[in-house]
């Protein structure tokens, strides 16, 4: 009889341990894959957009404070993604419709920033803004240049680039929504773009008014 | 003594950087390779843990069932998507690994099948049967990348690898209904 009580011992440590195994490695039941835990953390953090400077489609160059006072919608992408970026894209342009145009380049932004400085120079990205019906204005495609200040960024915004032999990226997706101080405050699915969109017109309703 | 030299050895072998960063880089291989080596080369050390501590596993592992439980517990919490996250980008995370599965699943496991009763041991593979089941379908049908550091593709693949060994699993438990080991021995 005793040796069966140090038996159930054992059992009801392992299942504890258990328990607490998968409660620390999911932050308390909340995160089973690696990009929610990342977008919760985000959203806790609210980082700051890290100074960087942006070359456009049109060849402009001008550092990301320029566009302080406004809303930037941002997605991360490259262009010979075959991946996910063309749908992301695609989702991005669902949202850019569905807001009111009188929000548009007025209190919000749309910016693609490109991860492959090398090849996304502003003419490949001008072929590409055409694609998604981008005018290059309120919704502006552009690379950072200096690798340093692009890695600063990606790190800052959780977003995770691992280059291939094939001159592919492994990369997560997202949209994220920087407020006119330059904070990140929402990261957001981007197979949902009707969610995005609403989420975003609420936000511009309620501190721009309609 | 031979097999917890070779189990040592292989541990130490799938420790090595390169063979860490080969082993890694296909998300399937990462997954039913590598994880399941680790397994492995805990349950040859087995041996050697079980002659040092006769009286631990005597005492707390009488019926091999909390054997069992720690074995299917750590390979569970493998085989969700953030862990393999993790153990890439987080060094502690990737060292746990390299504990865990040699030591909290392939050892207990070895300890504990001879313990267990048929019954157990078929509920063992009826649960990990559903198990990969279901794990394989959410790799197969997740329309998002579940893990960040690999591509989708990848991901698909891996699902059918937990599909094929759902059903190699189907397999020995459906021929369990029509033959009779001891038939043959």
């Amino acid at each position: 009889m005793i040796k069966n009580r140090h038996n159930t011992i054992a059992i009801i440590v392992v299942i504890l341990f258990g328990v607490a195994l998968f409660y620390i490695g999911t932050d308390g039941f909340q995160a089973f894959t690696a990009e929610t835990a990342r977008t919760n953390d985000l959203l806790e953090e609210q980082p700051k957009f890290p100074e960087v400077t942006l070359e456009d489609s049109k060849e402009r160059v001008y550092p990301i404070s320029d566009f302080e006072g406004d809303y930037l919608f941002i997605t991360f992408m490259y262009t010979s993604c075959t991946d996910v970026c063309p749908e992301l894209e695609m989702n991005m342009l669902q949202v850019y419709k569905q807001l009111p145009e009188k929000y548009i380049g007025e209190d919000i932004r749309f910016l693609s920033i490109s991860f492959d400085p090398e090849r996304d120079d502003p003419e490949t990205l001008t072929k590409y803004r055409g694609y998604f019906e981008s005018d290059g204005e309120t919704w502006r495609m552009a690379r950072i240049p200096d690798q340093t200040e692009l890695d600063n960024l990606l790190e800052e915004f959780g977003v995770i680039v691992i280059p291939d032999d094939a001159g592919n990226f492994t990369h997560n997706s997202a949209f994220y929504l920087v407020d006119p101080e330059g904070y990140l405050i929402d990261v957001m699915d981007y197979k949902e773009p009707d969610k995005a969109a609403e989420r975003v017109k609420t936000i511009l309703d309620q501190e721009v008014g309609g | 003594m031979t097999q917890v030299i070779v189990g040592l050895v292989s541990l130490l072998f799938l420790m090595l950087p390169p063979v860490v960063d080969i082993l890694e880089s296909i998300m399937i291989i990462h997954m039913h390779m590598q994880m399941p080596l680790l397994v492995i080369t805990g349950a040859l050390m087995a041996p050697f843990f079980q002659k040092k501590f006769p009286a631990f596993f005597a005492k707390f592992n009488t019926n091999g069932i909390p054997g069992i439980l720690l074995f299917m517990i750590i390979m569970f919490y493998w085989t969700i998507p953030r862990t393999m996250d993790d153990a890439l980008t987080m060094p502690l995370v990737e060292i746990f690994k390299f504990i865990s599965l040699p030591f909290l699943a392939g050892v207990p496991l070895r300890d504990s099948w001879n313990k267990l009763s048929t019954v157990w041991k078929n509920v063992t593979f009826i649960i990990f049967f559903i198990q990969f089941t279901g794990m394989g379908i959410l790799y197969i049908v997740s329309p998002v990348q579940l893990c960040n550091n690999y591509l989708v593709m990848e991901q698909v693949t891996l699902g059918w690898g937990f599909i094929t060994m759902a059903a190699a699993i189907l397999i020995y438990l459906i021929q369990l209904l029509f033959i009779n080991p001891s038939d043959y021995e």
